[in-house]
């Protein structure tokens, strides 16, 4: 269980609160969306989860241990795939995985596994030599998911990883979502297309202002209505606004 | 090594610029002024006194003679036209001042796009030739009316004295590089691009943090430390293949194209000088280039950022205009500029022929520049990564 409690988070001392007593409960190995309309909070919370930032008050601890001892037991366990494509454009997609797995120490024959695991989970056999600039959209976001499975990680946090591409890779990518959840890891998932949560997630949480508006098991939050009719009412926000 | 704007950048612009720049100034160094000024005489006394300041101006390879005005108004037409840079006016009368001890009067009709520098070389070699015609004369007639034979013979021997230029190394023994334009613009111009290394380093750290490649990196628990060296190491080695292809062009590719050969020392202190003082500029460069890469928040930001204070530190540092041609008053200022550190420590070799003790001044400076900006590129990071 990774277990966030009153969480709080300013990016300065008279700003705002980024995050103002967020609380949230993530199985493993589920699928967790990840709800608000933008400036919520939710790239904060994310970046918290992968120790980019730490937290001012409250804590959040995986399996009971705090994310501190936990990570410095598996530094490797916790993934980052933003929304941008963060990876090399002038190397090929095989030197990026080779290159995002050196960095995370993994030795030389294991990181050659990796990385091939990683080409066929994703479909980029075909292109591992081609450089990440030439790739289609689609490629892209595959590529920059396939670089999050380098290191093995049991957690992985998906910022968006679908804008921008067309439906079949969408399609694409949501199955491999779906197929790392069943293959026991567990995914944080933000995404402003409703019908993606809907299809993946198995819980959700909505926030907005720092706050953690309704959060529970998909069905539960819905109660026969449509997510978007939920998520409107609480934030007063389209989705995509 | 596949940033190929950025390569450019790094090797083609240097290599043209010291290859225009050595072919240029080749003149300037080697005192062989191919482009000459005219000059001409309008002698309205027509004596021998004046016939002879006429032919004593002459005694120079630094001008060209050309042929005399048939009057004023023809030697102020000869100016307009560009034909001459300055008329020497010998007015009637001349001889006869010289001759009764009274001031002799000159006037020089000069194109007012001679700069000053010329104006005032070309006017003190005309009073010292007046001097030595003053002198002829009074000498003269002092010996016709003294009957003492010996001092029309003093006259025949005033002449001008034979001077040496030596050139002072490091070292007594030290074989000095006669300083061709090739010899001071190589360092200058090696220093300015090595410095130059800015515009991709930035680019890529700058494209790293737009895309969330450092926040990918950070959350994998990449040491920052790992991605500074992961960017510091390449481009040193990159820095010092430029060094090398800019000397190789120096050496080879200048002379090639009409220029002087670039004089490499040939001592093994030398040469490890050299590349101890290399190696010290890239520190700074990269150093300075990362800085800057942290400081900007976009890649157009740290252009102009780099851009600019790598022009400021060449015109400050005596990259673009040599520190003795600048007033008085600046030339202090010059020491404040890590890029003046860098040429005077290749001066010292190149030029001086000095060794490892004469660049380590150079080299401990540049290397404590370098690290300071890369401490202050972590602090900026690490500041902009908590916000």
């Amino acid at each position: 269980m990774i277990r966030v409690e009153d969480l709080r988070y300013r990016y300065r001392s008279e700003a705002p609160p980024a995050l103002d007593g967020v609380s949230i409960d993530i199985k493993r190995s589920s699928i967790h969306g990840l709800l608000g309309p933008n400036g919520a909070g939710k790239t904060t919370l994310i970046s918290l989860l992968a120790g980019l930032f730490t937290p001012q008050e409250g804590r959040i601890t995986l399996d009971g241990a705090s994310l501190g001892d936990w990570r410095a037991k598996r530094p490797s366990a916790i993934a980052l795939v933003p929304q941008d494509y963060a990876f090399y454009p002038m190397l090929t997609v095989a030197e990026n995985l080779s290159f995002f797995a050196g960095v995370q120490g993994v030795p030389q024959r294991e990181r050659q596994r990796q990385c091939a695991e990683a080409l066929a989970f994703a479909h980029l056999d075909a292109v591992a030599n081609q450089r990440a600039e030439e790739l289609s959209g689609g490629l892209r976001r595959r590529l920059n998911l396939a670089i999050g499975l380098t290191g093995k990680p049991e957690i992985l946090l998906l910022d968006e990883p679908t804008v921008g591409v067309d439906p079949s890779s969408r399609r694409f990518l949501l199955e491999a979502v779906r197929q790392l959840a069943e293959a026991g890891n567990t995914v944080l998932y933000t995404s402003h297309y409703m019908e993606e949560v809907e299809a993946v997630c198995s819980e959700v949480s909505i926030i907005d202002h720092g706050k953690v508006l309704l959060a529970g098991p998909i069905e539960e939050v819905k109660r026969d209505r449509a997510l978007e009719q939920v998520f409107m009412e609480l934030t007063g926000y389209s989705l995509r606004d | 090594m596949r940033d190929r704007h950025g390569l450019a950048a790094l090797f083609i612009m240097p290599a043209i610029f010291i290859l225009v720049m050595s072919l240029a100034l080749a003149n300037s160094f080697s005192g062989q002024q191919e482009a000459r000024l005219a000059y001409a005489v309008l002698d309205l006394d027509d004596t021998p006194v004046s016939r002879a300041l006429d032919t004593l101006l002459g005694n120079t390879d630094l001008l060209d003679k050309s042929a005399s005005p048939s009057s004023e108004a023809d030697a102020r037409l000869r100016v307009r036209a560009e034909e001459a840079a300055f008329v020497l006016v010998i007015p009637q009368g001349f001889a006869r001042r010289i001759g009764t001890n009274q001031t002799p009067e000159l006037r020089f009709l000069v194109d007012p796009a001679v700069p000053a520098i010329m104006r005032n070389g070309f006017r003190q070699y005309v009073d010292v030739a007046v001097t030595r015609v003053w002198l002829t004369h009074v000498l003269e007639r002092l010996g016709q009316s003294m009957m003492l034979p010996e001092l029309r013979r003093i006259t025949e021997h005033i002449g001008s004295p034979e001077i040496t230029i030596e050139s002072v190394g490091s070292h007594d023994d030290a074989a000095v590089a006669v300083p061709s334009s090739v010899q001071q613009n190589v360092p200058a111009w090696l220093i300015f691009s090595m410095f130059f290394v800015v515009i991709p380093i930035s680019a890529v750290f700058i494209g790293e943090r737009q895309r969330g490649t450092l926040q990918r990196l950070r959350s994998q628990r990449v040491p920052f430390g790992l991605v500074l060296a992961g960017k510091f190491m390449p481009f040193v080695l990159v820095n010092q293949i430029q060094a090398l292809v800019m000397v190789a062009i120096g050496r080879w590719l200048v002379p090639l194209c009409g220029g002087e050969a670039l004089t490499l020392p040939g001592s093994a202190p030398a040469i490890a000088a050299l590349m101890t003082l290399s190696l010290a500029v890239s520190i700074a460069a990269v150093g300075w280039a990362l800085f800057i890469a942290s400081l900007a928040r976009s890649s157009e930001q740290a252009t102009i950022l780099g851009g600019v204070g790598n022009i400021l530190m060449g015109a400050i540092g005596g990259i673009m205009v040599p520190r003795f041609v600048m007033p008085a008053a600046m030339q202090p200022w010059t020491r404040i500029s890590p890029m003046d550190w860098a040429l005077e420590g290749f001066h010292q070799v190149m030029l001086r022929q000095g060794g490892i003790a004469d660049v380590l001044p150079a080299v401990c400076a540049l290397v404590c520049f370098g690290l300071v900006a890369l401490a202050a590129a972590v602090f900026f990071n690490h500041r902009a990564a908590s916000t």
